[in-house]
């Protein structure tokens, strides 16, 4: 048994980090659940998916008899490819309103819902128009697609009510004029603030060109799950858009933000600078002493900097001794290496010297019960660049090895932190001999050298007769 | 030239003043009105508990010791109690001014000297843009890159109760066992967390209305779903404001001066053997090399370089002067296929680069700290005789 003190101070340490682990875990979780329920809609991975192609149909699409979809797949099949052709031709095509009645006309070939035939009379604006006549035959069809799938129309309306409903909350919402053109497949649309749902078209070459998709808003009446469950090349991705008062705020943001980040590149910063540090150096003086200006938290972190400087050069001295020089310029270079490790060593305890001096004269005696590191340095204060940077990642590989590095660093800085707190506590404990000395020097090897995942094995050496 | 130059500054800056300081207190938390800055500046008496108070809240969210109120808490403290706490914090950070250590704790006096120190805390650092990032909301997925944020803020106090008594060492062992299961879980729910990320920024893309972000972040994703629910007004009032997460603070032991002489004696210790051991080499050296000629004399230059750069990587390895030069602060998370050169934000790929190396680092650090321990254990264990310690394998 451990005296009561020291186990006191352990078990308080360990459960520092598992409650600091334990945190990580619950606002992990959190955000798993959040990510989770976003994803559902998309992919429902537990209900089976309607699928086009010829493959075996998932159970729970009832209606339909196995032998019609492959028929039925196969009309799909075709009228998506000439559809697609005719899409690739009203992208490069120039008269919009030609094309809007062939849209208009291939719908009509198929069993439109009553989404869809709501969207023939409504007369879009100059502006929407080319908009939206891009994107028809894209909606055109997924309209055929579904309907000849013998997807429930309930299942459909569900999405379209779903939206529906939406929209009608917010009816009282005043909106501008375009929108009112559009050509949504629900006609109960009232609000402009409707963030639009809309299936992506079908391949790149439908993409619309960047600045015309925005004030667009075609709204389709198309299931998120038919989106995804596409597999004629469609890529599987939803268009939604952000409410109005969302995207004004947001822009008015970051326009703020980048106001503030080019007035700092500008010349009155200099000066504004120059002025700071006059200023600071007047408070130093006036206050009866040379100060450094260092805060105690500062202080701790650079002990705290120079213990590991110790022991990495350390390490490095070891490993320079242990090698076997082969050559004259290997056993030269040798004697550079160490010569300049006892420099940077004598560079070191002069800084600690000085941070002693810092201490006792300027900050009182040693601050104790604080947390090192609560304003810690960090380069902090000379680039206040505040505004939220942007991290680009191009797969998921790249960020998943950036958070696991991220994690891996945490969880060394607590390893290195118990290791030292175990060193200090249990060292000494094995330096006196007690009862059980043998199990207790076998269980601090192993926490303290082996992190407690290995054991060594102690033999008595039995003499031989 | 010059002199008419500063002339005209000087009046523009004048005349700016009433501006910056109407700003200021627009800005501030609890923020004192321009007349209380005026009075101030004359040292008022009426001037001074505004102020304690307004310093209390710049510096709470910042003091590290739980005895600030965190707002989640009942009701303020008492002004006593602040004053105490401004001092202290003020203190802590290294202001130079004794005279704010000996003002009266009923807050009744002082208030020019707060306005120095206001004006001190405003000049040492970007203060109102962390306040700004301590109350904005979220909109993306972020990622903080640098741990200091999160150190700032002290989190709220567990109440935990302390085992009292001696415990076996086998329950430690329990514990270290407990927490790497609980590191292991969390890898693995953070690379799910990162997958299903990654396919709402794929699913998403195209969808926001700034060009430079091209997908929406999962804050604004769920705006959207929510607000399809109806709730569009309060939506953005759901974004939570303090999404990062807390990095292990390590509790302090309670001698604080114990690191210093502990690093002062491992410092010695390692001068004294770099000295043993170099010397004779260097004795040994000259010996040999005595009569040889200038063409060495080359050679030795470019010894001397190599060896220099190797061991400036090695300082800069702790001495943390790479990380000045990436921004710190939560970064927004953007997928982005090109990964174009140009444009701003930073590339993961870079960032992995410096993690890595840091990583690297403090596995030196862990190896170097393991294989110390080992040495003392082999010491102690050596000085009983008939015992053979049979190593673990796999090292």
């Amino acid at each position: 048994m451990l005296p009561a003190d020291c186990s006191r101070r352990l078990v308080a340490e360990l459960r520092d980090a598992l409650d600091a682990c334990a945190e990580r875990q619950r606002q992990l979780e959190r955000s798993l659940r959040v990510s989770r329920r976003l994803l559902r809609t998309w992919e429902p991975a537990e209900t089976p998916a309607p699928q086009p192609t010829p493959a075996p149909e998932t159970s729970g699409e009832a209606p339909s008899p196995e032998s019609t979809p492959s028929s039925q797949d196969l009309k799909e099949l075709e009228l998506l490819t000439q559809a697609l052709e005719k899409a690739v031709r009203v992208r490069k095509g120039i008269s919009k309103t030609g094309e809007r009645h062939k849209a208009l006309s291939l719908k009509s070939g198929s069993a439109a819902t009553s989404a869809t035939t709501a969207s023939a009379p409504s007369r879009p604006s100059g502006q929407a128009s080319c908009r939206v006549s891009e994107t028809k035959p894209p909606r055109g069809i997924q309209q055929t697609v579904v309907p000849a799938r013998g997807l429930p129309e309930s299942r459909l309306l569900s999405v379209g009510d779903r939206t529906h409903m939406g929209r009608g909350s917010r009816a009282t919402k005043p909106g501008p004029g375009p929108r009112d053109q559009q050509i949504p497949p629900s006609a109960a649309l009232q609000a402009p603030e409707a963030f639009t749902l809309k299936e992506k078209g079908a391949d790149v070459d439908c993409w619309l060109p960047q600045p015309l998709w925005k004030p667009c808003s075609g709204l389709e009446g198309g299931s998120p799950q038919s989106a995804a469950s596409l597999s004629t090349g469609f890529p599987d991705r939803i268009l939604l858009r952000l409410p109005m008062a969302y995207r004004k705020a947001a822009s008015r943001n970051s326009r703020l933000w980048a106001q503030l980040s080019s007035a700092q590149t500008s010349d009155s910063m200099d000066a504004a600078a120059t002025a700071k540090t006059q200023f600071l150096q007047k408070m130093q003086m006036t206050s009866g002493g040379p100060g450094s200006g260092l805060s105690a938290a500062a202080v701790e972190a650079e002990v705290g900097l120079l213990r590991t400087a110790c022991l990495l050069l350390r390490r490095r001295m070891e490993e320079v001794l242990s090698a076997d020089p082969a050559d004259c310029m290997q056993e030269y270079r040798c004697l550079l290496t160490l010569e300049g490790l006892q420099a940077i060593t004598e560079q070191c305890l002069h800084r600690l010297q000085e941070l002693r001096a810092v201490v006792g004269r300027q900050l009182g005696p040693w601050p104790v019960g604080r947390r090192p590191g609560a304003s810690l340095p960090c380069g902090g204060g000379t680039d206040p660049l505040w505004s939220p940077q942007l991290l680009l990642y191009s797969s998921t590989q790249e960020l998943q090895t950036l958070e696991a590095l991220r994690l891996r660093l945490a969880m060394l800085d607590q390893q290195i932190h118990l290791e030292k707190v175990l060193m200090a506590e249990l060292l000494p404990l094995v330096g006196t001999q007690g009862p059980h000395w043998l199990a207790l020097c076998r269980a601090v090897h192993s926490l303290l050298c082996e992190g407690g995942e290995r054991f060594l094995t102690v033999l008595r050496d039995e003499p031989a007769d | 030239m010059g002199r008419r130059r500063r002339r005209v500054d000087r009046g523009a800056a004048v005349g700016a003043l009433p501006e910056a300081i109407a700003a200021l207190s627009r800005t501030l938390p609890a923020g004192p009105s321009p007349e209380i800055f005026r009075r101030a500046k004359f040292d008022r008496p009426e001037a001074a508990p505004a102020l304690w108070q307004l310093l209390f809240r710049v510096l709470s969210p910042l003091s590290a010791d739980g005895a600030s109120a965190s707002p989640a808490q009942g009701e303020p403290p008492s002004t006593e109690a602040q004053v105490r706490a401004v001092k202290s914090e003020l203190r802590s950070q290294g202001y130079p001014r004794q005279a704010l250590a000996q003002l009266p704790e009923d807050g009744s006096q002082g208030s020019r000297e707060l306005l120095l120190a206001l004006a001190w805390l405003l000049a040492r650092g970007p203060l109102l843009e962390r306040l700004l990032a301590q109350t904005r909301v979220r909109l993306g997925d972020e990622i903080p890159l640098c741990e200091c944020e999160a150190l700032a803020r002290p989190g709220p106090p567990v109440p935990r109760v302390e085992a009292d008594g001696p415990v076996d060492i086998r329950h430690l062992q329990w514990l270290m066992g407990k927490l790497r299961f609980q590191w292991r879980k969390l890898i693995t729910s953070q690379q799910e967390q990162c997958a299903l990320l990654g396919k709402i920024h794929s699913y998403t893309r195209g969808c926001h209305s700034d060009r430079s972000l091209g997908h929406l972040s999962v804050a604004e994703t769920e705006l959207l779903r929510d607000a399809e629910g109806g709730q569009q007004d309060t939506v953005l009032g759901t974004c939570p404001p303090e999404a990062s997460q807390p990095t292990f603070v390590p509790r302090i032991p309670e001698r604080g001066a114990g690191e210093w002489e502990l690093v002062a004696r491992e410092l010695q210790a390692l001068q004294e053997e770099l000295r043993g051991a170099a010397e004779p080499r260097r004795a040994a050296w000259e010996a040999r090399v005595g009569g040889w000629g200038p063409e060495w004399s080359a050679v030795q230059r470019a010894s001397r370089e190599a060896v220099g750069l190797e061991l400036a990587a090695l300082q800069r390895a702790w001495e943390r002067g790479g990380a000045a030069a990436q921004p710190h602060g939560p970064c927004r998370l953007v997928k982005s296929d090109a990964g174009a050169s140009g444009g701003p934000g930073l590339r993961a790929a870079q960032v992995i680069e410096v993690l890595r190396s840091r990583e690297a680092c403090l596995e030196a650090v862990l190896c170097q700290l393991q294989r110390q321990c080992r040495q003392e254990l082999a010491r102690l264990a050596g000085a009983l005789p008939g015992l053979i310690w049979i190593l673990p394998p796999g090292r």
